[in-house]
């Protein structure tokens, strides 16, 4: 792709004007966005390396304590116990939304009830709010005494007597799981209904000739044929559920006693939390984040069947 | 496929609906308990209001200071989105249109984003904020907001442009048009469908922004609605005002209700293209 603008100067006089125009749109188009891109996203992703090695409240003059942070981090059992509530959302919030977003879509796609294209439509309807809605709508449901969950509880006889799901030590950790799960579904029935719809029809038709039923179609054709994009959907979701800790920060904060609390809010707590501050600190379990992040992303792109960016 | 229903046919629809019925009952739910009292939802969570107390909304609007969080909302939605969608606009034309020194450079260095998690980022993004006296300013929300590169909006956009005629921009310069006028009057209105896409999700995107408003914003009288209705509910704990509670957040999702009744194809399509590649 050439720009051809100043490839037949007539005059020099206007050759120098034509010239002139292309600097001035290519600073007012690459300057503002490519800037930012540098002030606000490359620049502080160094800095974090630098800030992690200083012992810093962010007002008074840091301090350089080398590798200090990262020892507090790896003897620091708030740091352990939020790694482990990782695992625990990283083994069942991917498994359990593609599970349900590959029955689902396999159903929509495959099945041709009338109201297929409708539920499709509503399927993804809870991508479009907001994460302190859906944490908010999930508060609700999860409520003591006017929750909608003991509710449905005591219409079947069971008294839960007020028990507040997401107060209680026990339950709050498995309590957050289904609203993370209910906010993923809906994008992924969408790709998987997509990915099963684009398997050619003649495959399915030749399938039939030969005599397979219905579970050998889905198990030897639609599932293999689909198989990729599911690899990278867990793969994005795993990497998702690792960083992202909006949604437990408006449900619970970590709690009840730190019984939610993940890595990233752990971080987020220690800079920005009510307490006290601990920019160093932040910094140096943010690095740990990074690394473990980049590597899962690595191996993220390694599944990639593929990756069609290129310009 | 035409296949005849069989009874399996009931399990797959009894499992579609129990679904559809977690999405639409507690949107539903909360919308018609907002028109109760707090007493009457007291006493019966499941009953649908007698008379309609609409009321709540008026209490709603003025207990959560909705009016003016409905002005910060509008200037920060707004402003990122018109500055936002310039800079992305034009952004992607030169980088996917243009040839330029430098230009190799610029995309591998914006290509690193999608190694970047960001989460690292967050302490020294605000240090650098608040160096350049950018905190607690819904401004400085929106430099930040529309300031930078996005993979995921350069494909977007850079696709609908580069498979654009290059004949088009020639007559338009034997026209006599500058570089300006081709990209305003020639590639924008081509790319429009592109562009709203683009604009559809940076709507979203900033109506439904959270975090950032949360770190930055110290004054809670510049809060935006998001971060309003977390700190409503937060309210909520200490006056157990339900009903003007469910009132608010039926006002809040209004916005993302209508974008969504008007843009979904888009939304789904733009959706699944990001989150299979981006």
């Amino acid at each position: 792709m050439v720009d051809k603008t100043a490839n037949a100067p007539k005059k020099s006089a206007e050759w120098n004007k034509g010239k002139l125009q292309r600097w001035i749109f290519l600073a007012v188009a690459i300057i503002p966005p490519f800037g930012g891109y540098l002030l606000f996203t490359l620049f502080p992703n160094i800095l974090s390396v630098y800030y992690s090695l200083l012992d810093w409240d962010g007002f008074t003059d840091p301090k350089f304590v080398g590798l200090h942070n990262f020892v507090t981090a790896i003897n620091d059992k708030y740091v352990w116990r939020a790694l482990g509530h990782n695992l625990i959302y990283m083994l069942t919030v991917p498994l359990l939304v593609i599970v349900i977003s590959l029955l689902l879509g396999y159903l929509i796609s495959n099945k041709g009830y009338k109201e297929n294209q409708f539920l499709k439509v509503l399927f993804f309807f809870p991508n479009v709010l907001s994460t302190v809605v859906i944490a908010l709508l999930w508060a609700f449901i999860y409520d003591g005494s006017y929750g909608l969950l003991n509710g449905l509880l005591s219409l079947v006889g069971i008294d839960m007597e007020g028990f507040y799901w997401l107060g209680d030590e026990g339950t709050a950790l498995a309590a957050t799981i289904p609203a993370w799960v209910w906010g993923g579904v809906g994008l992924y029935v969408i790709i998987f209904s997509n990915a099963m719809l684009a398997i050619p029809k003649p495959l399915y038709e030749a399938a039939i000739l030969e005599g397979a039923g219905h579970m050998t179609r889905l198990f030897k054709i639609t599932m293999p044929l689909v198989m990729p994009i599911v690899k990278v959907a867990a793969l994005f979701l795993i990497v998702g559920t690792l960083k992202s800790f909006e949604n437990i920060l408006i449900l619970t904060n970590g709690g009840p006693f730190g019984s939610t609390d993940v890595i990233g809010l752990y971080m987020f707590n220690l800079a920005f939390g009510a307490e006290y501050r601990n920019f160093g600190y932040a910094s140096a379990i943010g690095m740990i984040l990074f690394v473990i992040l980049v590597t899962a992303k690595l191996l993220t792109d390694r599944f990639m069947p593929n990756r069609d960016v290129e310009f | 496929m035409k296949e005849k229903h069989t009874g399996m046919d009931v399990v797959w629809r009894v499992l579609l609906y129990i679904w559809a019925l977690t999405i639409i009952f507690p949107l539903a739910w909360v919308v018609y308990e907002s028109l109760k009292t707090n007493q009457d939802f007291f006493q019966d969570i499941w009953a649908l209001p007698q008379t309609l107390h609409w009321e709540n909304y008026r209490d709603a609007w003025q207990e959560y200071g909705f009016g003016r969080s409905l002005l910060n909302t509008l200037y920060y939605v707004g402003g990122s989105l018109v500055v936002g969608l310039f800079f992305t606009t034009i952004n992607a034309y030169a980088l996917t249109r243009m040839e330029f020194k430098g230009r190799k450079v610029i995309w591998s260095l914006i290509m690193l984003s999608l190694f970047l998690p960001g989460v690292n980022a967050l302490v020294p993004q605000y240090v650098v904020m608040r160096e350049l006296d950018l905190t607690n300013s819904l401004t400085g929300l929106i430099l930040l907001a529309s300031l930078g590169e996005s993979v995921f909006y350069l494909m977007l956009l850079g696709g609908f442009m580069s498979s654009l005629p290059k004949e088009l921009e020639e007559s338009a310069t034997m026209d006599g048009a500058t570089l300006f006028q081709r990209f305003w009057k020639v590639i924008v209105p081509l790319s429009t469908p592109g562009i709203v896409t683009v604009a559809v999700f940076k709507f979203l995107g900033f109506y439904n922004n959270f975090m950032a408003p949360f770190i930055y914003l110290s004054d809670t009288n510049k809060y935006p609605i998001a971060v309003q209705m977390y700190s409503a509910n937060k309210q909520m704990e200490f006056t157990a005002d339900w009903v003007t509670l469910f009132a608010g957040v039926t006002i809040s999702m209004i916005p993302c209700i209508i974008i969504y009744i008007l843009f979904q194809k888009m939304l789904m399509e733009g959706a699944t293209m990001g989150a299979v590649k981006g």
